[in-house]
């Protein structure tokens, strides 16, 4: 397909403005630029290009879309009309407090109804996405530590199971990252965790359930074990759509909490973002929060109020505010019942598909997984030579987003499937047909699957030229 | 009311006679029974019905202004209708993160065009597939100059405040530190940043216009942050790139900005779009997504997401950065909207910011305004005024329209777009003439 720089015709136009009604201003010579070369099309060639590549774009609307650790589900049409209202995309952020009561009172409730689902005492909206939060969360950390003149605690532990944006961010926050490994039911090694944590410890960051959609049934005794060391336990919010209403965070004893608005909360990703990473925190890190927080005063007034050891801003204004709106007309929605529904039908839809197909896929059996589960192809690769790469290709010739491939690193020729709860039993029926089905081809015609793709709109890309020699723009 | 369940209870029953349980509790048996949650203290759900009602009451709290005559960081700026409605095709809205080349080639052209777009715009050789604001980008940027004992970050103090803060943070457990030099007549100071910069200087970061509108003296400022080894990284309101000099004509090795003038509404804030694009040099020290071309095993174009080596999902705590999504939905916004305008519609409407800007500091100097400053400005300039800066706002206020920025009580920051029209300038003029 040709890019839209490709479709160019000098001359074109599409958009047009107001035409100009005061004397025309023009820059001494020295300041102006060279050509610029933009597209320049008319508006039914853009309305055409731009709708080959929607058509070219898979999302939860076009089909199953069962991405480990990513919470593909449903994105409500109300979200977007809601983050769409004039009243609130034309909003200067630089406003008065008195102008912008209606966009205070959204941040509000919404951090409210946030801290009720994780049992936290304070939230930040500012973070623009899950690593964005993470990193806030750790810049928490580092302040606590630091404002009581802690300063050996410069170690995070980190699970080897762990997401990579987890000690990514870690060593943004200014840590040094010490892994911990897994014990042999893939859930932290207690022992191996008492040898690790110390007075060197910050922090411990987790996500529960773990990142083989466990429920980490230790908790309590893991967050004791580093809390009795000084340190603090960070959770990762990236699994928390098995849990609401279940069970909080705050009562597994975590200290602070990211969420992704954009996972948990429908407010959808958008081919990659834009996100919300709101984190919440116990009251003794509220003081650092990042920006301001909205308060509701006496007067029944909304007003800011900025942290009194605030880590200082990590977004220009409120974060992303519009992905923020979404997240709560989807909770209003669903409300205190609702919310506990969504969960409790993502961890049935999850066991539904496992059970359907864990005789031929081996994953984790004898315990109920949460909202996700990871199997492995190693004994198919072995056996077949069809590896987990081959079965995520094949089921894109079904018509299904192939799950989340080679993660955990822990497990080998792992895929990660996580259906989420607005997918129907019919879906979820033929998913289970399509991998048995795709299981029994790859013992009887191996080289099918391995070539997969075949109906994709390309096959399988040369990744490697794509790296040795970029090509970054047209 | 609403939860988006597509089960009936039968079905539900069935499912969990499947799994070989009796009720959906029994699936959390692993949950110790002490940690779990009696009630969740939220509301109950309501119809969606009244849950839009409740958005639009709050929306309608806000103040309606008409009218924007303010700038400092977020633009008001014509979206066509063609933007809006193409960008909020589903398939666009639901996606994942084009981890799937195989069915997701639309999403990756659309990120690989719209990096082709800043590259146009900025002259720079490669541009990421964007970061969560112009802020972060700025930020991020400067975390890419550090090398060795080159640990500080020079800047002007006529830099955007929040800008600042956010290198503030993004530094402070980096053993980067920030020095801020003093401006001159709101211009950086050229003389004052010779003597700044040092062996230790990573980079200088250079606002374009800066926060007061003015068009600093990039190409000079870029000598002097090269002449003692660092690099200059200049942020740029993309749009005023359609007329003015790009970064890489003034020698900047990377360049970042907030692409939000492109068909991003101000919605409070954000979601906006960081851009930051670089010299070739550079590439596999940029963070974020990168689109690339490559071929498929057919010979069919083909894009992929590329250069992964550098980021955290494979080197873990060995990254660059942690960056994992980006503002992918913003970016095919901003490539969307430049499509649409093209490469004469953009100049009109930079050219039409810069016209109004211009009429509107002379019609306010006629009506007692002064410029605090005499360079020249693009679309934002600072006013100083005998009546005070907020009474002012007030009697914008009645008229719907959102006046300067308040910088202090007499000085007001302004900017102007193609939103803004003639008579709402006069009427402005003859508001600060009574005031």
């Amino acid at each position: 397909m040709k890019l839209i720089t490709e479709k160019s015709i000098a001359g074109q136009r599409c958009a047009t403005i107001r035409p100009l009604e005061v004397k025309t201003e023009t820059l001494e010579k020295s300041f102006l630029r060279s050509e610029l070369k933009l597209p320049e099309v008319s508006e039914v060639t853009l309305a055409r290009h731009y709708t080959e590549l929607s058509r070219r774009a898979f999302g939860v609307d076009t089909g199953f879309y069962p991405l480990g650790s990513c919470t593909m589900k449903y994105n409500p049409k109300i979200n977007e009309e809601v983050a769409g209202l004039e009243g609130f995309t034309h909003v200067h952020p630089l406003c008065e407090e008195e102008d912008v009561q209606g966009c205070m009172q959204a941040m509000y409730e919404l951090t409210e109804r946030l801290k009720a689902i994780t049992g936290m005492d304070a939230l930040t909206l500012e973070p623009a996405a899950g690593a964005h939060g993470e990193y806030v969360g750790l810049m928490l950390i580092a302040a606590y530590h630091k404002k009581r003149k802690d300063s050996k605690r410069t170690k995070i532990i980190v699970p080897d199971s762990a997401h990579g944006t987890n000690p990514a961010s870690a060593v943004m926050a200014g840590f040094e990252v010490v892994n911990v490994p897994s014990d042999e039911n893939q859930g932290v090694d207690i022992e191996a965790l008492k040898k690790v944590v110390g007075d060197d410890t910050a922090a411990l960051m987790l996500t529960n359930p773990t990142t083989l959609g466990l429920f980490e049934k230790n908790i309590k005794e893991i967050t004791e074990i580093v809390h009795n060391a000084g340190g603090l336990v960070y959770y990762d919010g990236a699994n928390l759509n098995a849990i609401m209403g279940v069970v909080r965070p705050g009562d597994m004893g975590f200290d602070v909490v990211h969420l992704n608005l954009h996972k948990t909360f429908s407010t959808p990703h958008g081919g990659g973002g834009p996100g919300s990473g709101p984190v919440g925190c116990k009251a003794i890190l509220k003081d650092f929060l990042p920006g301001v927080v909205v308060e509701l005063d006496k007067k029944g007034e909304y007003v800011f109020a900025k942290p009194s050891h605030t880590i200082g801003k990590v977004m220009p204004f409120f974060g992303n505010f519009g992905v923020c709106l979404k997240a709560l007309a989807y909770i209003k929605t669903l409300g205190a019942e609702g919310i506990k529904e969504a969960s409790q039908n993502a961890v049935l839809n999850a066991n539904y598909i496992k059970k359907g197909i864990e005789d031929l896929y081996p994953t984790q059996t004898g315990r109920f997984c949460m909202h996700e589960f990871v199997i492995s192809c190693d004994k198919l690769k072995a056996e077949t030579g069809v590896a987990a790469m081959d079965i995520a290709k094949s089921m894109i010739d079904n018509g299904m987003h192939p799950p989340t491939m080679y993660f955990p690193l822990i497990v080998h020729e792992a895929l990660m499937i996580e259906p989420t709860e607005t997918e129907s039993k019919e879906t979820l029926d033929e998913a289970i047909a399509v991998l048995r089905k795709l299981h029994k081809e790859a013992y009887e015609n191996p080289e099918q699957l391995k070539s997969a793709p075949h109906h994709a709109q390309i096959f399988r890309p040369d990744e490697v030229m794509a790296a040795r020699k970029p090509v970054l723009k047209g | 009311m609403a939860n988006y369940l597509t089960n009936t209870d039968s079905q539900v029953k069935e499912m969990l006679s499947a799994v070989g349980v009796s009720s959906l509790d029994e699936l959390y048996a692993d949950i110790p029974a002490d940690l779990k949650l009696k009630k969740l203290e939220i509301e109950k759900g309501l119809s969606q019905q009244e849950t839009l009602d409740e958005m639009k009451a709050m929306a309608n709290k806000n103040t309606d202004y008409k009218v924007i005559m303010r700038g400092a960081g977020a633009y008001d700026h014509y979206i066509p209708s063609v933007v809006k409605y193409l960008s909020s095709r589903s398939e666009f809205l639901t996606a994942y993160t084009p981890y799937q080349a195989e069915m997701s080639q639309g999403i990756l052209q659309s990120i690989f065009e719209y990096q082709t777009m800043i590259c146009a715009l900025t002259g720079m050789d490669v541009s990421n597939a964007s970061v969560y604001s112009g802020a972060t980008a700025a930020a991020e940027g400067v975390l890419m100059t550090k090398a060795g004992a080159k640990t500080e970050i020079i800047v002007s103090d006529n830099v955007n405040p929040r800008n600042l803060e956010v290198i503030k943070t993004y530094i402070s457990q980096r053993g980067m530190t920030v020095t801020v030099i003093p401006s001159k007549n709101g211009e950086t100071d050229l003389n004052a940043l010779t003597a700044a910069v040092s062996e230790k200087t990573a980079c200088v970061y250079t606002e374009q216009p800066n926060y007061y509108g003015i068009i600093e003296p990039a190409t000079y400022i870029g000598e002097i942050a090269h002449s003692k080894g660092g690099k200059f990284i200049m942020n740029c309101n993309p749009m005023t790139l359609a007329l003015l000099k790009t970064p890489k004509e003034c020698g900047a090795d990377i360049a970042v900005g907030d692409a939000q003038p492109f068909g991003l509404s101000m919605s409070f804030g954000g979601p906006f779009l960081g851009y930051m694009a670089a010299n070739d040099k550079e590439v596999r020290k940029l963070p974020g997504r990168i689109v690339g071309e490559t071929v498929d095993k057919e010979g069919n174009r083909a894009f992929v997401l590329t250069l992964q080596a550098r980021e955290q999902h494979i080197r873990r705590e060995k990254a660059l950065s942690n960056i994992c999504s980006n503002q992918a939905h913003c970016a095919l916004v901003a490539g969307m909207y430049l499509s649409a305008m093209g490469t004469e519609g953009l100049k009109e409407v930079a050219t039409t910011c810069l016209s109004l800007a211009h009429y509107a500091a002379e019609e306010f100097k006629k009506a007692g305004a002064e410029l605090k400053y005499s360079g020249d400005f693009f679309h934002e300039f600072v006013t100083v005024t005998k009546a005070k800066a907020s009474k002012i706002n007030e009697k914008l206020k009645k008229e719907g329209i959102l006046g300067g920025l308040e910088l202090d009580k007499n000085e007001m920051l302004w900017c102007f777009t193609e939103t803004v029209t003639k008579a709402d300038i006069d009427k402005v003029a003859d508001i600060i003439r009574r005031a």
